[in-house]
């Protein structure tokens, strides 16, 4: 039986159309980010104690879940703002150095971004977690000896990245060559 | 049907060399998202879509090849990126409509 006629075992399952939202901060120009099913997010400012924050800006995204078709068990990745291909960093980051030796081993990295969490840290991803995103996408591949590393940010990407460099569809398509999108520096 | 036998009959402009595969369907989408969540492995992705994540997201997925349409051109930087990842990367005038009426009379459903 070939490997296309078999359920795999991991699929992606609820998977949920929307928009991430990117506010910022008025004084101290933080951004920060949520997931909404609306097409329209709040234009009005809103204050948070000394802040005042509002709506800057807006990419098309998807919110879903992996269902292990073994188990039926459904595992929801709610807190993933989206994944961070390595070599779209900076060359001379530690990312993209060990993304090219991994590279060699056919090995590619990705960095799982998640939404901040109301105290502006981030929100946890789980290994377990984790190792559930990994074995769902490493499934999807038919390339021989290729394989897909999803890691947590270990590398304290959010603190220096713009949303533009996450996988998301800024604007309706973000057919630009480089996707604007306010940068994370002084965000925090 | 292989990727370089539907680079001839199109008389596709070859972006990067063929890393020759095998077709498995066609995928039509511009949005990253899109095809992070509903491309399948070895599919051809038609894209206008040039930024650097359409490639990150062709690359997660296992799209065989893509094919940019309507003239559109992906910056270097991008093309390096699908050559690292043995992406095939493909230009044409045609529109995406166009690719795909020529795609299905090749022989790809």
């Amino acid at each position: 039986m070939s490997n296309e006629a078999r359920t795999p075992r991991y699929e992606l399952a609820d998977v949920q159309p929307g928009y991430v939202i990117i506010e910022r901060e008025m004084y101290s120009k933080a951004a920060r980010s949520y997931f909404s099913t609306e097409p329209v997010p709040p234009k009005e400012p809103y204050r948070e104690g000394s802040q005042v924050w509002s709506f800057w800006e807006m990419a098309q995204s998807f919110r879903f879940a992996v269902r292990d078709n073994t188990t039926g068990e459904v595992v929801k990745f709610d807190e993933l703002l989206g994944l961070l291909y390595y070599a779209s960093c900076d060359p001379d980051s530690d990312l993209y150095r060990i993304g090219e030796l991994a590279l060699e081993n056919r090995i590619f990295i990705y960095v799982a971004i998640t939404y901040e969490a109301p105290d502006g840290s981030r929100l946890n991803i789980s290994m377990d977690k984790l190792a559930i995103l990994n074995r769902a996408f490493n499934q999807r591949l038919r390339t021989a000896e290729k394989k897909i590393l999803i890691l947590p940010d270990y590398f304290g990407l959010y603190n220096e990245m713009s949303y533009g460099q996450v996988m998301l569809d800024f604007g309706l398509t973000a057919m630009e060559e480089k996707a604007a999108s306010p940068s994370k520096e002084g965000a925090r | 049907m292989k990727l370089h036998e539907i680079a001839d009959k199109l008389e596709l402009e070859k972006l990067t060399p063929v890393f020759d595969k095998e077709v498995t369907g066609v995928y039509i989408s511009d949005m990253v998202s899109d095809v992070i969540a509903n491309a399948k492995a070895g599919n051809l992705l038609v894209t206008v879509q040039v930024h650097a994540n359409a490639l990150a997201a062709a690359n997660l997925v296992d799209v065989c090849g893509i094919v940019v349409a309507q003239g559109k051109r992906p910056a270097d930087d991008v093309v390096r990126m699908a050559v690292k990842a043995e992406i095939s990367v493909f230009a044409t005038e045609l529109s995406r409509w166009q690719v795909a009426t020529k795609l299905y009379e090749a022989g790809l459903r």
